[in-house]
């Protein structure tokens, strides 16, 4: 299938990514995407929401400032949001980057303010993760969960509620499942 | 109503002993083979005995299916779910389950607190530099809760474990368990009942306090260990010596207790009567200092004119009250932020055999298994789709009507395998539905390792498969497998839904429909089909038994018989209500 043909759903990058022609990426500099990631129609991910606040080391990195940074085989389902974090600190509001791991599954409608996504995350349908939270490896986030803000969750948690508690655990045999390459390669370009 | 989605679940053998078959019980021989049992999925026992296949273990010593009933929990690593830091076993036994840092949860919702300055942030030139000083609070992100609403600041952001313990909601400093110690102590001096005991090392400035309240309102943990106290007194005053000489330690575990608790069994020791004896000296705590808290009239009123001025809402839940250590908390403004519990990081073991099953990396940033034995790596998955591609506008069964599933079973296996199946022409309960299985018995083809996969990958062999499938008149037919690949195949089977239609004549009930013509009962309308698997494969013998120094390595090429049988459930899909 030529790139040339007809006009396909996703844009594929050189690294692998699909990048749906109907998502709304700001800021595109601001944004490392890792490759053989999967971004559906309607997805927002806010490039644009840098960090003004200094940072503690001078002179730490040359280069685009990065708001966004994620990692392989993501899937970010249609409608999700992506919004770097931000906070008044000593008396300044400022945004800090949202970093996003491997194998991360977003559910359609969530919105995603965290500061850090582990790998083999799965974040269902219409849920807020919110600002500053940390996620680790293996976590499943169920549907209509509200993460609230600073929460952490350790690996291999089952999140669920309004707030988000830890409602049980993701069981041995649950770990191979949450591997995305067979998602991507499902993903079909028509 | 929500779309159905096709699962697939596997019977622990464990239950089997305990699970018989009450439906029809006459047929039930006690040497009956495995093939004459059925299965009821429906069984409100059965509940307890299905798991997704993710959930089971393997081990391989029994060769079994283990399930989370038939494993046993032991703790590699104790930490908190909020810093992530792992606490030792021993600080675990000494200081509680609770992270004593800074981790807190909110009393009215449960989300975490983060601690913030109430001091106006700094400015000017170096800004981020300068320290923020306090004093400090806990906030809560999702509700919006403050510990400032209680009357709670703090010091130091750091440390407020230890900070909290020592103050009230409302800021009054709570007297520390030594405190509590020398206060009592003084009062007994005070009362006069103990003689001269030896004092405590620091040399006594005794800072003129205001006299022991009797009547002082104390914290539950104070309460607590002043009655603890008073009782600790009494035991030792009742038995000045245990039989093993033992005095000041009255805990569960002393030695002295212990005897105690054999003689209620035995009876008759020395110790025991001279307890009985001196039983009639015991009294009941008096005061505060002994840990005797009175309820006042005052305070009944007070508490009787803030729910009539304040109302409902400043009452807190039961689930509040359940999350707090205390109990006893009416009012939110009485609720205190609640330290994390702790987690556990824990292996598993078969619990016929103790054989490990699965082990977890014990540092708590790992996420990697020393040892994990999971079903999925030695059983067949199942996966279930209707063969027809259902019109969308509804996804339900009709009654009476056909209709064909794929099931498509998955060796993990390096050795090929032949699976037999077996269910039941009508499905349980008092709606059954007819199956067939087409193709009861055929043989899945060995798994390879990943490289070979990886390698193959995009070869097209599943492509080719499918392209087969789709073009043609492909039919199914009995005792065909639908479709074959590397390590699968998918066989068709066929269900005829049930009506759920109740009443009716006679003749068409059977006989759960006869006992029982209630409504239709919660999930009763899923199509849920037992089968009974088998599955034979040889494997080789030197390889699953522990290979060193067994004597019979020369006969690399020795196979060995292997069978595993087990009952699963597929839930294929709802049945439209006409
Ligand atoms: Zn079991
Ligand atoms: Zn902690
Ligand atoms: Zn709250
Ligand atoms: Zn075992």
């Amino acid at each position: 299938m030529s790139k040339k043909s007809v006009k396909g759903e996703y844009i594929e990058t050189d690294t692998g990514n699909k990048v749906s022609r109907r998502s709304q990426i700001i800021g595109t500099t601001n944004i490392i995407l890792g490759g053989k990631t999967v971004i559906q129609a309607e997805v927002i991910i806010r490039g644009d929401l840098l960090r003004t606040y200094p940072t503690s080391t001078a002179g730490e990195k040359q280069g685009n400032p990065v708001a966004v940074a994620i990692g392989r085989y993501c899937f970010f389902s249609r409608g999700c949001e992506l919004r770097p974090p931000g906070k008044l600190y000593k008396g300044q509001f400022s945004h800090y980057p949202l970093k996003i791991t491997d194998h991360v599954f977003i559910g359609p409608g969530s919105i995603v303010e965290a500061a850090l996504i582990g790998s083999h995350v799965n974040i269902g349908a219409n849920c807020v993760v919110g600002k500053f939270a940390i996620i680790k490896d293996y976590v499943r986030i169920l549907d209509g969960t509200v993460v609230p803000p600073n929460m952490v969750i350790p690996s291999f948690s089952i999140v669920a509620g309004r707030p988000g508690r830890v409602v049980g655990e993701i069981a041995e045999g649950e770990v191979d499942g949450m591997d995305l390459r067979e998602v991507y390669r499902a993903v079909g370009n028509h | 109503m929500s779309s159905f989605t096709p699962y697939t679940y596997f019977q622990c053998p464990c239950t089997e002993a305990s699970l018989p078959n009450h439906r029809n019980p006459s047929q039930e021989e006690p040497s009956s083979s495995d093939d004459d049992r059925t299965f009821d999925p429906r069984a409100p026992r059965a509940n307890y005995s299905l798991y997704p296949l993710e959930h089971l273990f393997y081990c391989e010593d029994c060769h079994q299916i283990r399930c989370p009933r038939c494993v046993l929990d032991e703790i590699v690593t104790w930490y908190c779910p909020n810093c992530l830091f792992e606490v030792p076993s021993s600080s675990v036994k000494a200081e509680g389950n609770r992270c004593t840092r800074s981790c807190f949860q909110c009393p009215v919702c449960i989300a975490p607190l983060s601690v913030s300055s109430l001091e106006a942030p700094p400015t000017g030139l170096g800004y981020e530099y300068a320290p923020q000083n306090g004093p400090f609070v806990l906030n809560c992100g999702y509700c919006s809760w403050s510990s400032k609403e209680t009357g709670i600041e703090f010091e130091k952001p750091n440390g407020i474990f230890a900070q909290l313990a020592r103050v009230k909601n409302g800021g009054e400093p709570i007297l520390t368990a030594k405190e509590r110690k020398k206060d009592r102590e003084r009062k007994r001096d005070f009362s006069g009942t103990s003689a001269e005991k030896e004092r405590e090392e620091t040399p006594e400035v005794e800072i003129p306090r205001e006299p022991l309240d009797p009547n002082e309102k104390l914290d539950p943990e104070s309460q607590f260990s002043n009655l603890k106290a008073f009782y600790q007194g009494q035991l030792a005053e009742a038995s000045p010596a245990s039989a093993l000489g033992f005095t000041g330690d009255y805990g569960y575990g002393s030695p002295g207790a212990l005897s105690r608790i054999m003689g209620l069994y035995t009876g008759s020791t020395a110790f025991d009567k001279k307890v009985k004896a001196k039983a009639g000296t015991m009294r009941e705590a008096q005061d505060a200092l002994e840990g005797l808290q009175l309820t006042t009239i005052s305070e009944e009123e007070e508490a009787l004119t803030k729910l009539r001025t304040e109302g409902w809402h400043c009452t807190s839940s039961a689930s509040q009250r359940a999350e707090f250590l205390n109990t006893n908390a009416q009012f939110i403004t009485e609720l205190r932020p609640v330290a994390y519990l702790l987690r556990t990081k824990r292996s598993k073991r078969c619990r016929t055999c103790r054989h490990i099953l699965s082990k977890p990396e014990s540092k708590v940033s790992t996420i990697r298994f020393r040892i994990r034995l999971v079903a999925l790596n030695y059983i067949p998955s199942i996966s279930i789709k209707p063969l027809q591609p259902t019109s969308s506008a509804s996804s339900l069964l009709q009654p009476m009507r056909p209709v064909q599933f794929l099931l498509t079973f998955k060796n993990p296996l390096f050795d090929s395998v032949k699976v037999t199946l077996a269910t039941p022409t009508k499905t349980p309960g008092r709606f059954a539905s007819k199956v067939t299985v087409l193709c009861p018995q055929f043989e899945v083809g060995a798994n390879t390792d990943a490289w070979d996969e990886a390698l193959r990958e995009g070869t097209g062999e599943k492509r080719r498969t499918k392209a087969e499938a789709s073009e043609g008149q492909h039919q199914a037919e009995a005792g065909k497998v639908w479709e074959r690949g590397r390590n699968w195949v998918s066989v068709v089977v066929e269900v005829v839904p049930a009506s759920l239609h109740i009443g009716g004549p006679e003749f068409l009930k059977n006989e759960e429909m006869k006992d029982d013509e209630g409504p239709l009962k919660e999930d009763e309308d899923v199509c849920e089909i037992p089968v009974f698997v088998r599955v034979e494969w040889e494997a080789d013998a030197a390889h699953d038994e522990s290979g060193l120094g067994g004597g019979g390595s020369k006969e690399k090429d020795v196979r060995e018989k292997r069978e595993l049988a087990y009952w699963c459930v597929l839930g294929v899909g709802r049945i439209a209500k006409v």
